[in-house]
């Protein structure tokens, strides 16, 4: 339960850390709060040569507003988003999720930037973001390129991240005032990764919506074309029109052959729908 | 080895620690603070809970390096706190302990809720104190005590707090430090010598642990298909991440295959044992392989089948795949994560297969490392390891 000896650099800055990135060429890591990463680490299912620290880096500590778009550094914790102390344009959806993950001493040190490189299927920020149409921006020496969320995560623990490329800031666009919001996931303990996510952000004034069915074991479901889920059209009735067999049929394209986990995954979407209508 | 300078409860520390240390051993082994408890030791059981600059985080899957200059207090230094000295008659008046194996962490996340709920909402509690396990008390206790506490303090007109007790953003206890290294490691700990690896004589049957059944189509005659399977280099060279050590023999081969799944990643060498059924276009492969760096071992099996599609014209490929997983790697099964990672390959053999069978060259198909296919079992299995990965918390 002791992580194997590993070489240790705090860089001081964006460009340092990217340098050693580079040159430990695949066997070094990105420590960011550790919250992911350090279990792995004790477990010794990961065995870097090198960890490069970057949680004293203040350039990924920003957290600034941009013509109606949040952009957060990757070091900003859950807790800084749950307490308010970053900035938010989602109307609380963002601290709401933050509130639930894992527990708050995990949330003092977990960062957003780290949850995204992860890519846990189950983790929160994977799926919330998706369904807030957010984007995400990564970096390597060679430069930076930004991607939405959904085409970041590529499967189960599996990201778009090339070696030498950590993810920098998360552009999150601001939630219209009548869009609606609604997150669910099921536990069976508190604060352990979820069993099944439903993050939906429907806009009944615009007909349109953004759902997303997640923790599926790959990357999450996005739905953007959602009209079908809602009996063809999204509309302010969107609640008592919403159609678990076409949520049913998704999951079954996706691959999940139990019955029980689809009627979680549905009931637990369900939820989210409801939510968002409350 | 490097030094590590930092405040330990309000008094200046300097010492020496490897990179690895975390915080929690930091205290324990060097400072003798043993009243910070080790549970699991990687995040679930909150025993180790300390407050790093005046906030709970785990002091287990915290490494002390990365707490450079930071304000570390352990339940040592919570003697004369005074929300701390409230709570433990309240622990001691609600029986919120027995063993006390639990209760150093269990204060530590308590005090932040007294600091921070604004009323003593018993759901709230619970919710809070989720991440600090008990195996004694069964709780109830421990929530009346925490309740009784922010009830008392309420009433004496003590508000939460309103910022969570953090002004900054980032990771607590980080940030404070200038960059430093450790020593770079020198050419090291190698790993452990090869000993005896697994090339062994004979490669037995098994009993699966898990098994996965998948399946994909190929766009060309069963017949073809199957001589396909039979050219072990070839079908090796489709497959991510193998690499053949021999020459392979129809029935035998021997290699390795490199599986990552995020940031796990193992190399399993061994052998497999090829066997093949021309009357029903079926095989098998059962191979055996071994971890060196994560002291895992496998073994795994993959059956094969191929059905005529479309009149003959092309195939489906019905895979069977079967894998028992020991060591290191073991350790956390999130089998659903390993689908997936079955799920993906297959998709990129069945690409490689039908590029390669269509007459593209072997260098235009396998980026990476060379390989191969009796590794193919191995390969399944050891994406199975990476898949094997994670838990605990981070959301």
């Amino acid at each position: 339960m002791k992580p194997a000896s590993f070489a240790y650099e705090r860089p001081c800055d964006l460009t340092a850390a990217l340098s050693m990135l580079a040159a430990g060429s695949g066997s070094a890591k990105i420590i960011a709060g550790g919250q992911s990463l350090g279990p792995m680490l004790n477990l010794r299912l990961v065995q870097p040569e090198l960890i490069v620290d970057i949680s004293a880096l203040a350039e990924l500590k920003r957290a600034e507003i941009f013509g109606g778009e949040l952009v957060l550094g990757a070091l900003v914790t859950h807790a800084d988003i749950e307490d308010g102390r970053a900035a938010d344009v989602t109307r609380g959806a963002m601290r709401g999720v933050a509130a639930n993950i894992a527990y708050r001493a995990v949330r003092n040190r977990g960062t957003i930037g780290g949850s995204l490189s992860h890519a846990d299927p189950a983790a929160d920020w994977i799926s919330a973001l998706a369904a807030l149409g957010a984007r995400v921006t990564l970096r390597s020496l060679a430069g930076a390129r930004t991607m939405p969320v959904e085409a970041f995560v590529v499967g189960a623990l599996e990201s778009a991240l090339h070696t030498g490329e950590i993810v920098e800031a998360v552009h999150v666009p601001a939630r219209s005032v009548s869009a609606h919001w609604g997150y669910a996931k099921s536990c069976r303990k508190t604060g352990e990764f979820a069993h099944a996510i439903g993050a939906v952000l429907i806009d009944p004034a615009a007909a349109s919506a953004r759902i997303v069915i997640g923790a599926i074991d790959t990357a999450p479901i996005v739905i953007t074309d959602a009209a079908e889920l809602f009996g063809g059209r999204i509309a302010a009735d969107y609640k008592q029109r919403f159609d678990v067999r076409v949520a049913d049929a998704l999951l079954a394209k996706a691959g999940i052959d139990d019955a029980a986990q689809r009627h979680i995954h549905v009931g637990v979407l369900k939820r989210a729908v409801q939510e968002a209508a409350a | 080895m490097s030094t590590i300078a930092l405040n330990v409860n309000r008094r200046a520390v300097e010492l020496s620690a490897e990179p690895r240390t975390s915080l929690a051993d930091f205290v324990r082994d060097k400072l003798d603070l043993t009243g910070t408890h080790l549970g699991c030791e990687h995040g679930v059981c909150g025993a180790c809970t300390v407050l790093l600059d005046g906030v709970p985080a785990r002091s287990c899957i915290t490494y002390a390096a990365a707490c450079e200059g930071a304000d570390v207090t352990t339940i040592e230094g919570l003697d004369e706190d005074e929300v701390t000295v409230e709570l433990r008659a309240a622990f001691t008046r609600e029986h919120a302990l027995q063993c006390g194996y639990c209760t150093p962490g269990m204060l530590v996340s308590a005090r932040d809720l007294v600091l921070r709920l604004p009323d003593a909402d018993e759901r709230r509690i619970r919710v809070g104190m989720s991440g600090n396990l008990c195996r004694c008390t069964g709780y109830v206790g421990i929530v009346r005590a925490v309740q009784s506490v922010i009830e008392a303090r309420r009433a004496r007109n003590i508000g939460p707090l309103a910022d969570g007790g953090r002004t900054g953003l980032g990771p607590v206890g980080s940030g404070r430090a200038a960059s430093s290294r450790s020593e770079p490691r020198s050419a090291q700990q190698a790993l452990a010598p090869a000993s005896e690896s697994a090339t062994p004589g004979s490669i037995h049957d098994f009993t699966p642990a898990t098994v996965l059944d998948q399946r994909f189509t190929l766009p060309h005659p069963p017949a073809k298909v199957f001589a396909m399977f039979d050219d072990i280099a070839g079908i090796a060279s489709c497959l991510p991440g193998v690499a053949l050590t021999g020459v392979p023999s129809p029935e035998r081969v021997e290699g390795a295959i490199r599986v990552r799944l995020g940031p796990v990643a193992a190399a399993f060498e061994g052998a497999a044992r090829v066997e093949r059924d021309p009357v029903t276009l079926s095989g098998r492969i059962v191979g055996i392989g071994t971890d060196r760096r994560s002291h895992s071992a496998t073994q795994g099996e993959i059956r094969y089948r191929l059905l005529p599609l479309e009149g003959g014209a092309a195939t489906a490929v019905e895979l069977s795949i079967g894998y028992t997983l020991t060591g290191m790697l073991a350790q956390i099964g999130r089998p659903g994560l390993v689908r997936d990672l079955a799920r993906r390959l297959i998709a990129e053999f069945a690409v490689n297969l039908d590029r390669q069978m269509s007459g593209a060259s072997s260098e235009q198909i396998a980026p990476a490392e060379l390989s191969f296919w009796s590794i193919a079992s191995d390969v399944l299995r050891a994406r199975i390891a990476r898949i094997f990965g994670r838990r605990s918390g981070a959301g």
